[in-house]
């Protein structure tokens, strides 16, 4: 098995390309400033909290049907306890830094944490 | 369709079955949720060197559904990922080995099918949750794609090299 001319080029570019991405969202997103989570529901905006030291909060988002337990604790925020069948949002633990987020695929909810001190990423794509 | 093509894409499908499940039990070391090496897509790629995209086609669809209704996430979310990815996947990499094949090898076909694979997947994540800074992953799954695509690919490559039905 060999690797073509054009293998490496494509292999080439998409590592620059996955590179400047990452780059990108780790300067357009300082993790430095104040940190905050929003929480959204089916893409509608539910709840903006202040990640601060000290603070803690613990509440359920969902219907009568199925359920998250988000949990703040300080500067950080995860989702406790959820019902999905994935677990993936669970197992995602503690977030801290935007733009690190927690997603629930299947109860469509998603938390991310955003830096007041950054460029919102909706400015730049307008 | 003879009975030949019957046998050989039943036969493909159960491989490709395998390997779909075998990967759910391999944890992945990763930032993102949801990455996993696509061994599945060996079995793709061969069928669509050897039978033609239509086959190639079928058996994705065969595994896709089937390997969702053994893994309880038939019509969820996750198998809408997966459908929107497997079969986005599987016509990129057709179009990739009928115009692209050379200069590309088969490495690189298959590092193509994983990325796109990967990137239909979060576009799928971010529709359904309506929220577009799920594409923030996409850098992340596309850096993790090609180490995946490339170990798919070489896979196949040395597959049909020494596979006589290949031929």
């Amino acid at each position: 098995m060999k690797l073509t001319w054009a293998d490496k080029l494509l292999t080439a570019g998409l590592v620059v390309f996955s590179f400047l991405g990452i780059g990108a969202s780790v300067y357009l997103f300082p993790g430095s400033g104040q940190q905050q989570a929003q929480i959204s529901v089916d893409g509608k905006l539910i709840k903006t909290v202040t990640l601060r030291a000290g603070y803690r909060e613990e509440f359920r988002i969902g219907g009568p049907d199925h359920y998250n337990i988000v949990e703040i604790d300080g500067e950080k925020i995860r989702v406790r306890e959820a019902d999905c069948p994935d677990q993936v949002c669970v197992k995602t633990g503690w977030v801290r830094v935007a733009p690190q987020q927690i997603v629930c695929l299947p109860w469509r909810v998603v938390i991310k944490v955003t830096s007041s001190r950054s460029a919102d990423i909706d400015d730049i794509a307008r | 369709m003879n009975t030949k093509k019957v046998a050989q894409i039943g036969m493909l499908s159960s491989a490709a079955l395998i390997l779909h499940l075998v990967e759910t039990w391999l944890p992945v070391p990763a930032p993102v949720p949801g990455i996993k090496l696509g061994l599945a897509n060996c079995v793709s790629l061969v069928t669509l060197a050897v039978l033609g995209i239509r086959y190639a086609f079928y058996l994705t669809v065969i595994r896709i559904l089937l390997g969702a209704l053994i893994g309880g996430i038939l019509f969820g979310p996750a198998f809408v990922m997966s459908a929107a990815g497997g079969s986005g996947s599987i016509l990129a990499m057709w179009y990739a080995s009928q115009h692209w094949k050379p200069p590309f090898s088969v490495i690189g076909v298959s590092i193509i099918g994983a990325v796109a694979h990967s990137v239909i997947q979060v576009a799928a994540a971010a529709w359904l949750v309506s929220s577009e800074s799920l594409l923030w992953y996409v850098p992340y799954v596309v850096l993790l794609a090609i180490p995946a695509g490339a170990v798919t690919g070489l896979t196949v490559g040395y597959f049909t090299d020494r596979l006589s039905i290949c031929r």
